[in-house]
């Protein structure tokens, strides 16, 4: 998964930064309005951390402007005003949730998750494709009844698949969300991941759940199952 | 009489009437006075011509006045109104004129060179009486004493003067009309300047403008720009003091986040860890309480009146985007408008604490129904099908910063804002057992 955390305190920045980091998010960070409105419009990401007082460009400025750019991205603001006008004013200006500083990082990462599963059609912290399922709360993966014992980097590329299940994910799009950095950018790792992914999920080949796309990319192809 | 308008009406009919009936009084007393004054030099002056006509009777023993030689011709036309008549010493008339019809009273006796003039009632007629006394000498050059009187009859005088009255009278009361008419519509164009403030003051009050906006008269300019410089000042100074907790919640709020993202730093064991994190929430609660209470804008200034039933959807919609993954089923029965006087950020905090403690306890259902009553208020009842609350717990979780609930997320201070808030708006707020089976919080709101 890919974040954009725009946080003009260094230390909280930094701190929310690590803990992205710490939890498998590629993260891109900035301290200003407008760069963060850059980042934003130049790269794709799955959720993006926002303060609300930033300098240059507030963060009520930079959501309505991707908003207005039809820009759907899950939008957490960042708040140190508690009263309930701030808060309404963020969510009416596009946002998704708030968090009032001071905040336990652990309650941000829930929000976190909560936002990336919603904007993906899932609503249960278990994203589920029968026989394969993933608790994103504690990062298990089963296949049935079985745990299945994978890497970080294997997790995020299962998560992310799993997230966007039935649809087609080019290469380039796993390692833009996977990847912290466009110099580690190879699109042979991701190959053997797969790969690796392949073998640990259905080691007897009778699931086949990560289709290849020849020139187009992968597919992640079991079946949803029906959220309560 | 708490109206200028009416003081000034008041007092301008009771001084003008005064007036008026003063000024017509003095105008009756001297145009009557000088009719009879008239009356009174008229008859002098037909005495001094009857005296003109004085001549010896044909024995030389008396005098007498010549028909011939008299002017005045109304003496000698019978029932002219006019009489005169010539008494000797003796009392006995010695003439008299032509126009004599009536029997007239003999006159008292009087010293010689005295003139009387007096009004006499006789046969429901009134008269006038004018009599001078004088001596006059005979063939022996003796001084005989004679008396000149004459009479005019005074009824169309008095009519004239009844006439003159009613007419005076008539126009004083129109003339006094049309003055008070006058007077009333140049009040009125007068104090229009004093309504136009009065229609600006609630006009600002209503928040539809920010100051006076109207041109003014030089009397009352000053005290409008007076007013204008003390509202842009007393606005100037709310949104610097509003902007200087903003910041100092932002200064205070942001290195207690760091702190708090130290708290679960490796190199703290747990019982560091636990103590930072309380000193942390501690050190915030009371941030954030002192702050919401120092924004509260209950009698510190002009509240507009807030239409609460956008505001509810507002924050339902805000919070249903919240809390979508939980599928809360909101039900909400409001009014098609329901204005309250209360400032907008504190309703919001209000409405917003409580549904957001509706949403974050209820299971599947909150429900929010608002009902007027006696047409002055507004019952808002806010449930959930949560676990509720004991009255114990109620009581806990009004003061400030309790936690009932420290896993839960939020700051432990909503419900004592809210509390605080309402306390300082009169609103009545009590806590039950919904139906649903939850909490059902009830409020009751003036309506504007």
């Amino acid at each position: 998964m890919r974040a954009i955390v725009i946080e003009d305190d260094l230390d909280i920045q930094k701190q929310i930064v690590d803990r992205l980091q710490q939890e498998g998010f590629a993260v891109d960070y900035t301290d200003n309005g407008s760069e963060g409105l850059y980042l934003l419009q130049e790269y794709p990401c799955d959720v993006a951390i926002i303060d609300l007082g930033l300098p240059e460009m507030s963060g009520l400025e930079v959501i309505k402007a991707i908003r207005n750019e039809g820009n759907s991205v899950p939008v957490l603001i960042l708040t140190a005003r508690g009263r309930w006008q701030d808060k309404v004013e963020g969510l009416d200006a596009g946002a998704d949730d708030y968090l009032v500083k001071p905040f336990h990082h652990e309650e941000m990462m829930a929000r976190i998750r909560v936002l990336i599963r919603r904007a993906s059609g899932w609503s249960d912290s278990r994203i589920v494709c029968d026989p394969v399922s993933l608790d994103t709360a504690t990062q298990r993966t089963y296949v049935g009844e079985r745990e299945v014992d994978l890497t970080a980097f294997e997790y995020k590329v299962l998560e992310y698949l799993m997230m966007h299940a039935g649809e087609v994910i080019s290469k380039t799009v796993l390692t833009e969300h996977l990847y912290d950095d466009e110099a580690d950018n190879d699109s042979n790792v991701i190959e053997v991941f797969i790969r690796r992914l392949r073998q640990k999920l259905d080691p007897d080949e009778s699931l086949q759940p990560i289709e290849t796309l020849r020139g187009r990319g992968y597919r992640f192809t079991l079946v949803r199952a029906e959220q309560n | 009489m708490y109206s200028i308008k009416n003081r000034l009406t008041l007092i301008s009919m009771i001084v003008l009437t005064i007036f008026m009936i003063l000024t017509a009084i003095a105008l009756e007393r001297a145009v009557v006075k000088r009719a009879l004054q008239a009356e009174e030099d008229r008859l002098e002056l037909l005495i001094y011509g009857l005296l003109a006509a004085v001549d010896r009777n044909r024995s030389g023993s008396s005098i007498t006045i010549s028909h011939e030689r008299l002017f005045e011709s109304s003496l000698m036309t019978e029932g002219s109104g006019l009489s005169a008549m010539l008494y000797n010493e003796q009392r006995e008339i010695i003439w008299r004129s032509r126009s004599m019809v009536a029997n007239f009273p003999d006159i008292e006796t009087m010293e010689p060179g005295d003139w009387r003039f007096d009004i006499v009632d006789l046969n429901s007629s009134r008269y006038f009486r004018r009599a001078f006394a004088m001596q006059w000498p005979d063939v022996r050059d003796q001084l005989q004493h004679y008396d000149v009187v004459v009479w005019k009859n005074a009824d169309r005088h008095f009519n004239d003067v009844d006439r003159f009255r009613q007419t005076l009278w008539s126009w004083l009361i129109i003339t006094t009309i049309l003055l008070l008419l006058v007077m009333y519509l140049v009040m009125m164009w007068s104090l229009r300047p004093l309504k136009q403030v009065g229609r600006e003051v609630k006009a600002i009050e209503d928040r539809k403008q920010n100051e006076f906006e109207s041109r003014y008269p030089r009397e009352i300019k000053p005290l409008t720009e007076n007013l204008n410089i003390l509202l842009n000042r007393e606005q100037l100074q709310r949104q610097r003091y509003r902007n200087a907790m903003d910041d100092l919640a932002h200064s205070l709020k942001t290195p207690l986040a760091v702190l708090k993202g130290f708290s679960t730093a490796n190199a703290l064991d747990q019982t560091e860890i636990k103590t930072l994190n309380e000193q942390v929430d501690r050190m915030n609660q009371i941030v954030s309480y002192q702050l919401q209470k120092a924004t509260n804008v209950a009698g510190g200034e002009i509240v507009r009146p807030l239409d609460l039933v956008p505001l509810t959807t507002r924050l339902i919609s805000a919070l249903e985007k919240v809390y979508q993954a939980r599928a809360i089923k909101v039900e909400v029965e409001l009014p098609d408008r329901v204005m309250l006087r209360m400032d907008e950020g504190d309703c919001m905090e209000v409405i917003g604490n409580l549904f957001d403690n509706a949403f974050k306890y209820g299971k599947n259902r909150v429900r929010v129904e608002g009902r007027l009553q006696n047409q002055t208020e507004l019952v808002l009842e806010i449930e959930d099908d949560g676990q509720g609350l004991e009255p114990g717990e109620i009581e806990k979780i009004l003061k400030r910063g309790t936690r009932l609930d420290e896993a839960s997320e939020g700051q432990g201070i909503g419900l004592a804002v809210v509390a605080d808030i309402v306390m300082s708006y009169n609103i009545a707020m009590t806590f039950a057992e919904s139906k649903l089976g939850g909490l059902a919080v009830k409020l009751v709101f003036q309506i504007a």
